[in-house]
């Protein structure tokens, strides 16, 4: 540990994720995952890996039950976090932080040509860098989309009435499909960067006690570090 | 010899009976043959060892069918005192039925020698026979299942004569059938007798046999004959009728012995077990090739919801019969179908009361192909390109974080120094 001379009298630490959104994320990771379990469930019904989901959620009729429940909290966290994101001082804040610009685009093109050895310096990431914002627009439009078409196989009263059949199977299968989309990517992208990554392994604590370390976002999001500097909350 | 001590005995007997006055009562049925045969201790040795009582139950003669008449229509040859008399014919007064007795398999087996084949008092008694609609007869309908399975539950029977084992003759009784019979004493059941018959008792693979494949519709609809006519007018029913020996006749679905009720689950035609009870058949490659029927029904269906909520228990779920109908099933191109692309809405409307004409648009079985499920085979196509790639490209830009870390982890450090 030798910090560079006039970081020394910093905070070693800063807040990353207020109490709010660490209640959000926590509720979001408890229904997906409860969502994926019911879900695979019925998706992957002729293996084992559907037998025994069904079995443990206790059959296919609780399985709906369980699954639609956590469909409802889901949806109402998505409700939730965009009025949250649109009305309120902290949410505008960050909603900001999460604006995509042509920038993201660039930085992801030049953090590849650094790791590739073409380019001299790697991309300065402001509080959220193009890897996240990756992660929470893919989330949320990929939440988007599979809380309508579960909406329309949920309504199947209302939807038989509007819908042709071949509609539905193709709802059924988008709604599927998207489930495994989001699962693999959190699995790779998300497992990835908040877990094996060098920078944060064994897991990035900023989900559990908001706080990450100074030198860390120095070293990660320098612009953000940068920024925190001026505003004097370094 | 005891037996010459037995027959000296007898003819003594019969002597003294003679010459005592008043004794010889001929004109009570049987009176005069009851003196001697009367006597419960009377008996005779049997060459292989062991006895046979020679006793007649005088009142139980008196009480069966033929008990005005006298035993000599039957015994003509008894005489007092006699010896060993020739076999009882019944044939000389029921010539019809000695007649088709003939014919059936125990008739057959009973001409060729074999002991064990049932002959005419093996089921009807011998002087107690009674009328058949009379309770306390062998021959009642309450009592059938009872004398046949005296000798069809004898395993050496069973095995000499290469019979259907115990376990169909238990399955009846715990049928419908048979517990309608046994539990709840109905007279309407199905006895044996009812289904193979009785005097023409056949094999049923023999084509005069009454359970024979050809006969089983008619059979059944000798009291199921409103469940007959619609059969009648199904693929299935004018199948068989033309002639098409594979089309399914009652017992192909029901079963045969161990019919048992819809609401069983043992049963075959359980809602849960339907799916597969169809796909005996049509998940055949022959006979769907041989009739042009549409493949993967049952793979289909087993993938959509319908077929997995009833895999795992939701009994409410469409089983092929809540669209398809079951005895008066009938092909989609048929205007009367349940499944004909114009009933559609009524039939899905059964259960889902909004599924309007729009809705029956597509195909209910997806066969995810180009050809027949479009939509959701591109759906499917891209996702799974669409993941693949996103995989390969995580993966990737992983490793080249990986790499670049070590690049930057350098410059760092340098830089620093």
């Amino acid at each position: 540990m030798t910090p560079a001379s006039d970081e020394t009298r910093l905070p070693a630490y800063i807040i990353r994720m207020s109490l709010m959104f660490r209640v959000q994320h926590a509720l979001l990771m408890a229904t997906l995952l409860v969502l994926a379990l019911t879900g695979f469930a019925l998706m992957y019904h002729e293996n084992w890996l559907g037998r025994n989901l069904i079995r443990l959620e206790g059959g296919v009729l609780y399985r709906g039950f369980i699954h639609r429940a956590a469909a409802s909290l889901l949806m109402a966290q998505l409700v939730f976090h965009a009025f949250y994101m649109l009305f309120t001082r902290e949410g505008k804040k960050e909603l900001g932080e999460f604006f995509l610009g042509r920038r993201d685009f660039s930085d992801f093109l030049q953090a590849i040509r650094y790791n590739l050895g073409t380019a001299d310096e790697y991309p300065k990431a402001g509080k959220y860098g193009y890897k996240e914002k990756f992660q929470y627009w893919g989330a949320t439009l990929g939440i988007l989309l599979i809380s309508v078409t579960g909406v329309i196989l949920w309504a199947e009263t209302f939807s038989m009435r509007f819908l042709p059949k071949i509609v539905l199977d193709v709802t059924l299968i988008v709604h599927g499909y998207q489930g495994l989309l989001a699962f693999v990517i959190l699995l790779f992208w998300h497992i990835y960067n908040e877990h094996l990554n060098p920078s944060v392994f064994p897991m990035n604590n900023a989900w559990l006690t908001g706080r990450v370390d100074a030198e860390w976002l120095r070293r990660e999001h320098p612009l953000e570090y940068e920024k925190l500097k001026r505003e004097g909350v370094i | 010899m005891k037996l010459m001590r037995t027959l000296f005995l007898l003819a003594a007997t019969a002597a003294a009976t003679l010459l005592l006055p008043g004794a010889a009562g001929a004109a009570a049925p049987g009176g005069e043959c009851m003196e001697c045969h009367g006597d419960k201790t009377i008996e005779k040795s049997l060459p292989g060892g062991g006895t046979l009582s020679l006793y007649v139950d005088g009142s139980a003669y008196r009480d069966s069918v033929h008990g005005k008449g006298s035993c000599t229509t039957c015994h003509a040859d008894a005489k007092s005192p006699h010896g060993k008399l020739a076999g009882v014919t019944c044939g000389k007064c029921h010539p019809d039925a000695e007649k088709s007795y003939a014919q059936s398999t125990h008739g057959k087996g009973h001409a060729k020698g074999a002991r064990e084949a049932a002959y005419c008092s093996d089921c009807h008694g011998k002087h107690d026979i009674r009328k058949s609609k009379d309770a306390a007869s062998r021959t009642f309908r309450l009592n059938i299942v009872g004398v046949c399975l005296k000798c069809h539950k004898d395993r050496a029977i069973e095995e000499k004569f290469g019979l259907p084992g115990q376990q169909v003759m238990e399955a009846y009784e715990q049928s419908v059938h048979g517990m309608a019979l046994k539990k709840s004493g109905l007279l309407g059941t199905a006895v044996c007798s009812d289904c193979h018959g009785n005097h023409t008792i056949l094999p049923g693979d023999q084509p005069r046999a009454a359970t024979h494949r050809q006969n089983i519709p008619t059979l059944c609809g000798k009291c199921h004959s409103g469940i007959l006519e619609q059969y009648e007018t199904s693929v299935h029913g004018k199948g068989m009728r033309g002639g098409i020996a594979e089309s399914p006749v009652c017992t192909d679905c029901h079963g045969e012995h161990r019919i048992t009720k819809i609401t069983d689950p043992s049963s075959s035609v359980y809602t849960k077990n339907i799916p597969r009870t169809c796909s005996a058949c049509h998940e055949k490659e022959g006979i769907s090739s041989r009739y042009a029927l549409p493949k993967k029904r049952f793979a289909t269906y087993m993938d959509s919801f319908h077929g997995i909520a009833l895999e795992y228990g939701m009994t409410k779920a469409a089983n092929c019969a809540s669209c398809h109908g079951f005895h008066d099933i009938l092909p989609s191109n048929d205007p009367a179908s349940r499944v004909n692309k114009a009933n559609l809405p009524a039939t899905c409307g059964k259960c889902h009361p909004n599924a309007g004409p729009n809705f029956a648009k597509g195909s209910m079985h997806v066969e995810v192909t180009p050809q027949k499920a479009m939509g959701v085979f591109a759906v499917r196509v891209f996702y799974t390109i669409f993941i693949s790639v996103l995989v390969v490209l995580f993966v990737l830009h992983v490793g080249l974080e990986l790499y670049g870390r070590r690049r930057r982890k350098h410059a760092e450090e340098g830089g620093k120094g």
